[in-house]
């Protein structure tokens, strides 16, 4: 379950996020500037709201009133941000096991042949194309054993015959690996295969929360 | 020969000041680049100060601190620590006259690492200190390494300071710039520009490589 | 554009001004001195003070005006063979002089020895010690022992040629700290960076953190001169009268107050 309930200043964009997710996936839709990838750097930790909460299975990450703010490296959460930021200095490998921890993390094994990168695993992070640094992110991000995982537009930067290839891996995440994603897209498609919910947000406001089928019948009346 | 000796002593004390410096600096340096703290701008301009005051008010301020009577030299003395006048006061002076190059070089080589790299690890459980040395400090390493051979430079050349909290004592403190001065001082016209085309070339390889190894960047 | 009246009277003063200001300025230019110009006197340190107040005097009486450049004689002695503008030379030892006078910038029948002076042992005020004798210098306790380079700074050359006449240089020489000058010397054991310092008797008087451990007699120690004199740059007549006021016994009061004695029978050469 995740329970998001902030209020976070930027310079002079302010974002109102209340939010309760009991689905594993939920999708955080809207134009860009909406605040997705603020929510997103906010339960990260990457960002400090001015006040409010954050808790995901009730393990709770952020609180102004208890004067709770868990570092990022405490919060247990993946992250894949929209550039993929891949360790330029280090390889395939490297990259996946940077956020090991034994006892903690998948088997190295498993999450590779789930995302099939097991013949990049010595190359260069340099010598990858678009869609093989998107699976490499997102394995590295599930090598770190987190008990959520974010994922900021998985599908933006990867054409769209790519984006058909690539989808099933998240399938594949979501079904076998049982970890609860969020994700920020603002394709409604790539909505409609993953996510069980949907957060619409625009101007750094929570508009509505649906289940994908209300979603899109919202759509289709548009 | 007793250049080569001069020489051998001067490249020695620049290669230990530049090895003594190195830790504090890039520590420093990150933290200048990537943390807000109070006194900030305190530290700025402290660690900057050798690069603009005369490096002879500098070697006084060495002096007075260092000294048998000095804050510092006080307490080494009763540990039986001689720095004033020995091979640890050239150190010193070069140390502290190298440090704001290094601290500076440095300091920018960790501002172009993309902050994103150094969040992405920390959300994948690493923390700072294992950030430090595993992200950015291998991301910033070609300014980190070209700081140090500017730092190595300066101390190389470095001469005001040295000559005040040092002194020239042959055989013991008696730098290259520090010879030449007293060289050409003391009427040994023909010793002196022996020195000085060798700290001159010295000086020109120290240069050229800090140069090259700045401009080469992390991917 | 017609001028107005107001505006017409206004440029006249301000031009009127201008006339007279520039007028005052070169007729300033071209008139001659009210004031004899400064004699510039490049002269050994150990003599900063003595000198200084001799010079004061010699202003007080309005006989002129003097400027000092203080330094070891060796650098003095070198500063003036590569042009540096002074009027009048005082060394620290006859070696210095004599760099200048091979380079042929002394007036000719000007030199004379002005003053002697005396070696002294000092150590730092907070470990004061009294020698029985000078081979005390040889004790290890003295781990520093600050004297101005025995290669050409004056107090360090005398201060060589005592302690080898002595047979105590070799038990010293590792444990010599030389420095640019007499009065670094002395700073350094002001500051306690060196355990003693040989420097003149005259530079003990003036230290305010060293205490004299050992003095060297006349008749025991080098003979140290002060030898002074003219240069061809300068302007002979103001540069003269100075010199003479330097041998005059005015001054010798004043030398005498700081612990410099005349050198006897001053000869000219």
């Amino acid at each position: 379950m995740i329970e998001v309930d902030i209020e976070l200043v930027q310079g002079s964009f302010v974002l109102t996020a209340a939010i309760r997710i009991e689905a594993r996936t939920a999708a955080l839709f809207g134009p860009s500037g909406a605040g997705k990838t603020t929510i997103l750097d906010a339960i990260a930790g990457l960002r400090t709201p001015r006040r409010g909460s954050i808790a995901i299975g009730g393990r709770v990450l952020f609180s102004s009133g208890q004067g709770v703010n868990l570092p990022p490296h405490q919060r247990h959460v993946g992250y894949v941000p929209q550039d993929v930021a891949l360790f330029p200095h280090m390889d395939v490998r490297r990259n996946l096991l940077y956020g090991r921890h034994p006892g903690v993390s998948p088997d190295l094994d498993r999450v590779v042949g789930m995302l099939e990168i097991d013949r990049l695993l010595d190359r260069r992070v340099t010598d990858l194309s678009g869609g093989e640094r998107q699976r490499v992110a997102v394995g590295r991000a599930l090598m770190s054993g987190p008990s959520l995982l974010l994922l900021d537009e998985p599908l933006a930067a990867v054409d769209v015959p790519l984006r058909r290839r690539i989808l099933p891996y998240l399938q594949r995440v979501r079904d076998e690996l049982r970890i609860p994603i969020v994700y920020v897209s603002h394709d409604r498609d790539e909505v409609a295969e993953l996510a069980e919910v949907v957060v619409l947000i625009d101007g750094g406001k929570i508009i509505a929360v649906d289940e994908v089928n209300r979603f899109h019948q919202r759509r289709r009346a548009e | 020969m007793d250049l080569w000796r001069i020489t051998w002593f001067t490249v020695l004390c620049a290669v230990a000041a530049t090895l003594l410096v190195l830790p504090p600096a890039v520590v420093v340096a990150w933290l200048l680049a990537r943390r807000r703290f109070p006194g900030r701008a305190l530290v700025e301009t402290i660690i900057s100060l050798p690069l603009v005051m005369p490096p002879v008010a500098t070697g006084l301020i060495l002096l007075m601190l260092f000294g048998r009577r000095g804050a510092i030299g006080r307490l080494l003395e009763r540990i039986g620590v001689d720095v004033v006048f020995t091979w640890k006061a050239v150190v010193l002076a070069m140390a502290i006259m190298g440090l704001p190059l290094l601290v500076r070089t440095a300091r920018a080589g960790f501002e172009q690492v993309n902050e994103r790299y150094e969040a992405v690890a920390a959300t994948l459980g690493a923390s700072p200190a294992r950030i430090f040395l595993t992200i950015s400090l291998p991301l910033a390493w070609p300014s980190v390494l070209g700081g140090a051979v500017l730092a190595f430079a300066r101390a190389l050349g470095e001469f005001g300071a040295t000559i005040v909290v040092a002194g020239s004592i042959p055989g013991a403190t008696r730098t290259l710039s520090v010879a030449i001065y007293t060289y050409a001082e003391t009427g040994r016209d023909t010793q002196a520009l022996a020195l000085l085309l060798v700290s001159t070339a010295i000086a020109f390889a120290a240069l050229f490589a800090a140069n090259r190894l700045v401009e080469r960047r992390a991917a | 554009m017609r001028v107005t009246p107001h505006r017409h009277s206004l440029r006249c003063a301000r031009g009127g001004l201008l006339a007279a200001a520039l007028t005052a300025i070169v007729s300033a230019g071209a008139a001659p001195d009210a004031q004899p110009a400064a004699v510039t006197v490049s002269a050994a340190v150990s003599l900063t003070d003595a000198l200084t107040a001799v010079a004061e005097r010699y202003g007080n009486e309005a006989r002129g005006s003097v400027r000092f450049n203080f330094g070891a004689s060796n650098t003095l002695a070198r500063q003036i063979v590569n042009g540096a503008p002074a009027d009048i030379f005082v060394s620290a030892d006859e070696a210095q002089m004599d760099v200048v006078a091979a380079a042929g910038l002394l007036k000719d029948g000007t030199r004379f020895d002005l003053l002697t002076n005396q070696l002294a042992v000092v150590v730092p005020n907070d470990r004061p010690r009294t020698f029985k004798s000078v081979r005390e210098i040889a004790d290890p306790a003295f781990k520093r022992i600050a004297i101005g380079d025995p290669a050409a700074v004056p107090s360090g050359v005398y201060a060589r040629q005592y302690l080898q006449q002595e047979g105590l240089w070799d038990a010293i020489a590792a444990r010599v700290v030389p420095t640019s000058s007499v009065r670094a010397a002395l700073a350094a054991v002001e500051s306690g960076a060196a355990d003693a310092a040989i420097v003149y008797r005259t530079d003990a008087r003036v230290a305010l953190r060293a205490t004299v451990a050992w003095v060297v007699s006349a008749d025991r120690g080098p003979r140290i001169r002060y030898p002074a004199a003219i240069l061809k740059s300068a302007d002979a007549a103001a540069a003269q009268r100075f010199l003479d006021y330097l041998r005059s016994d005015a001054a010798a009061r004043i030398f005498e107050r700081f612990g410099f004695a005349r050198a006897a029978a001053p000869a000219a050469r």
